[in-house]
């Protein structure tokens, strides 16, 4: 009896990231369990030691550098004292959070030509119960040993030599491994997929891209559903009460040119509803129908629970790469509320059902159409916040405008297929960018704290009513989460392309961020 | 953006590059060809070839292979190792392009010795050696010229003697202000970012400021450059862009 009892201590002392600790991850601020921080996509620290009026003291509390020469776009997390993070292009390092020193480091050996559109990047791993799971540039899902960084088993999720790549953080949900898929500038068939975390079997797939007979394939001319695209690179939120998965879908392809794929090309640039279980859409909201911008619908969903015109309504709010920020029933996927939250000259606006109302000569041409917004869009991957103390929908957001050239692509595997070489930052218009918090019920601003370049890094607020972002330029900032006057700033020497996140070691608040090709802990001074 | 594509037909073609003749090269496949260089081309090479972000294309001077099938595999598969992408089209539109290309220097022939040795005296007794650098000899205030004949074409040069302002490049635009002090900031811009600008002023001095002290902070897209128009014969105008044209990287191609 009394070795069952040790057993049973012993047990509990060894921690394990359950799903019912997953399920509530408000009920222990002093970790971050996932990319989001929370299932509702909130990226909202509860944590409240530091406030408004003494983040002036941020320290560095110690560094961690890469050896890399790829981008770091990861999101760490942190689990019991101990924080994984990804290292480009898909390596996982476990460090101790109070000193940053590493415990392990799982290499992958990934082959000489992968084929990734912007980077061989990664956005982060995964956690469930004493497993760690990564997706790799080419396109394998691995489980590795939490405690060790053994491989336990690791597979294909499709064939990189055709395009595909995983450079998206995955989610847990119950016993799966959700993960997406890149490639949209290669005439890949997107799909979202769910894979046991014991043994990595599949347990469902869905295709973004419907095949023949499927709802939405009518919305493809010819055979073009064959190289759609649909990629599905960034991580979605989880709705546990509805059992529902939501997330982004990225551009159809070619990207800049849809004459051979004419139709709504259902379902790229979409946000989707899925059944956990069944993997089966539930229900699709499509922002930007025949795109031929590149404008993916791949940001964070936030969904909220919240009074919608009298009523208790379950929300999904969602400032999107096309300049309009939606308000979306998380029961039907029904449109509620589109408005720009910056400068757009495509569309005069949504009509009721959220589909926008084009504007004439909008469309890539030979000779170069200009629009606003830009390729990259107005927003894109980096994660917004919303905090419940505010109730401020927070973002990075962009303003400029690109030359939008159309071309010609037959589609070979492998290979881009684009359709088009656009210009996307003009030399002498290199636009600029702001930190913005939105009011989420109307989309109007808040306040705006402006940036002189076009930020790539994601916020996170917290209960100390203060918003983390960073720069291009290096700079990681804190802000005031009711005014965006500028609290405090540190030149981190390194592009930051990456996302904040909070957390507590030895009982003191920490606020972490990938910039440059390190990871950056903060914590107060004295 | 892509790097490069391989087309098995351009391969096949490079097997037997000696051989190969662009067949399409009437009037009608260069007007097709600029149309399709200015939508894909010109972001770097310049709206007629004349270079910028990339090298002039407008001399007949190609530093990766000047054979018409040299000119089709890197324009289909793009350079690898440079900035050079693959253009996405038929061969057929693919030599459209190079008969643009061909195009530009059409009846052009090379400037003679005298004339750029001419040009080489025009740069120091006119003043440009005051502010511009060749092969470490110079001014800073305005861009080295060392290798400004690879990426420049001559009517570029013409242009830039005879009308600075029109085309200014960031990092020679204009900055101005007061310091808290009182004290007058101005040079040319190297970097900025939201809360501070870095500089170099006309004697070579390299400051870093902060934008927040700063009053009636200005950049301004202008040159310092004096136009030549009138202050130099057609005839120097023509030795000094021979001399300017004939200034490339040494030691192979870059």
């Amino acid at each position: 009896m009394k070795t069952l009892t040790l057993l049973l201590l012993a047990a509990s002392l060894d921690a394990q990231v359950t799903y019912n600790r997953l399920l509530n991850t408000a009920r222990e601020p002093q970790n971050w369990l996932m990319y989001s921080g929370r299932y509702s996509g909130w990226r909202h620290s509860d944590l409240n030691q530091i406030t408004r009026e003494n983040a002036g003291k941020l320290k560095v509390k110690w560094v961690y550098q890469m050896p890399t020469t790829h981008l770091v776009e990861t999101t760490p997390l942190v689990a019991d004292g101990v924080m994984y993070f990804t290292e480009p292009p898909s390596n996982v390092v476990a460090v101790d959070v109070e000193t940053g020193k590493q415990y392990w480091r799982y290499r992958r050996a990934t082959p000489q030509k992968v084929n990734v559109c912007c980077g061989q990047v990664n956005r982060g791993v995964a956690l469930l119960d004493d497993r760690v799971f990564v997706g790799t540039v080419d396109a394998h899902i691995v489980s590795l040993d939490a405690k060790t960084g053994a491989v336990l088993w690791d597979v294909e999720v499709a064939d990189y030599t055709k395009g595909y790549s995983v450079t998206v953080a995955p989610l847990i949900v119950k016993d799966m491994v959700i993960v997406g898929i890149a490639g949209g500038e290669y005439g890949i068939r997107g799909f979202l997929d769910a894979y046991d975390a014991k043994t990595g079997k599949r347990r469902w797939r869905l295709w973004t891209i419907p095949g023949p007979g499927e709802k939405g394939n009518e919305t493809w001319s010819g055979d073009s559903w064959k190289t759609g695209g649909g990629s599905t690179w960034v991580t979605g939120s989880f709705d546990p009460d509805q059992n529902l998965i939501i997330w982004g879908v990225g551009n159809p392809s070619p990207d800049w040119n849809g004459d051979k794929r004419l139709g709504d090309n259902l379902f790229s640039d979409s946000a989707i509803g899925v059944d956990a279980d069944t993997g089966k859409m539930k229900w699709y909201f499509q922002h930007v129908p025949h795109d031929v911008h590149d404008w993916d619908s791949v940001q964070v969903p936030v969904l909220v629970d919240d009074e919608w015109q009298g009523q208790r309504r379950k929300l999904v709010y969602w400032a999107h790469r096309n300049s309009f920020y939606y308000v979306l029933d998380r029961e039907s996927g029904k449109f509620l509320l589109g408005k720009p939250f910056a400068k757009q000259t495509w569309a005069s606006g949504l009509d009721e059902n959220g589909r926008p109302i084009r504007l004439p000569n909008i469309d890539p041409s030979p000779e170069g159409t200009y629009v606003w917004p830009g390729v990259q869009g107005s927003t894109n991957w980096y994660s917004p916040s919303y905090s419940p103390r505010t109730r401020y929908f927070y973002l990075s957001a962009w303003e400029n405008r690109s030359v939008y050239r159309k071309g010609e692509q037959e589609y070979t595997p492998g290979n881009r297929f684009i359709g088009s070489v656009p210009m996307i930052d003009l030399p002498d218009e290199p636009g600029h960018g702001a930190i913005r918090a939105l009011n989420p019920k109307t989309g109007e601003r808040v306040w705006e704290y402006r940036l002189h370049t076009k930020p790539w890094a994601g916020v996170l607020s917290t209960a100390g009513d203060v918003v983390f972002g960073g720069s291009d330029e290096g700079y990681f900032f804190a802000l005031d989460a009711h005014t965006g006057k500028e609290l405090w700033r540190q030149n981190t020497g390194g592009m930051i392309r990456a996302n904040p996140i909070s957390f507590e070691s030895k009982g003191k608040q920490v606020v972490a961020i990938a910039a440059g090709s390190s990871i950056f802990t903060y914590e107060l001074g004295q | 953006m892509p790097r490069h594509i391989i087309f098995l037909w351009a391969a096949a073609l490079c097997a037997q590059d000696t051989e190969v003749r662009n067949p399409h090269t009437t009037a009608a496949d260069v007007a097709q060809g600029a149309k399709t260089f200015r939508s894909h081309c010109s972001p770097c090479h310049g709206l007629n070839g004349e270079g910028g972000r990339g090298p002039n294309l407008s001399n007949g001077v190609f530093y990766h292979g000047s054979t018409d099938a040299d000119l089709l595999r890197n324009i289909s598969d793009g350079i690898a190792g440079s900035e050079m992408p693959g253009l996405f089209y038929s061969p057929d539109r693919v030599w459209q392009v190079v008969a643009y290309l061909r195009s530009l220097n059409a009846g052009s022939k090379p400037a003679s010795k005298e004339s750029i040795d001419a040009g080489a005296r025009l740069f120091q007794s006119k003043g440009c050696a005051g502010c511009h650098r060749v092969n470490g000899e110079g001014g800073r205030s305005g861009p080295d010229l060392s290798e400004i004949g690879k990426t420049r074409s001559n009517e570029h040069l013409r242009q830039a003697m005879l009308e600075p302002d029109l085309d200014v490049r960031q990092r020679y635009w204009l900055v101005s202000a007061t310091d808290a002090a009182g004290g007058s900031i101005i040079g040319h811009l190297m970097n900025e970012d939201t809360w501070s600008v870095q500089y170099i002023d006309s004697k070579g001095g390299l400051h870093s400021v902060s934008k927040a002290g700063l009053r009636g902070y200005k950049v301004e897209k202008r040159s310092t450059m004096p136009s030549y128009r009138g202050r130099v014969s057609d005839a120097e105008l023509g030795q000094l862009i021979a001399y300017l044209s004939s200034l490339r990287p040494t030691g192979g191609s870059r």
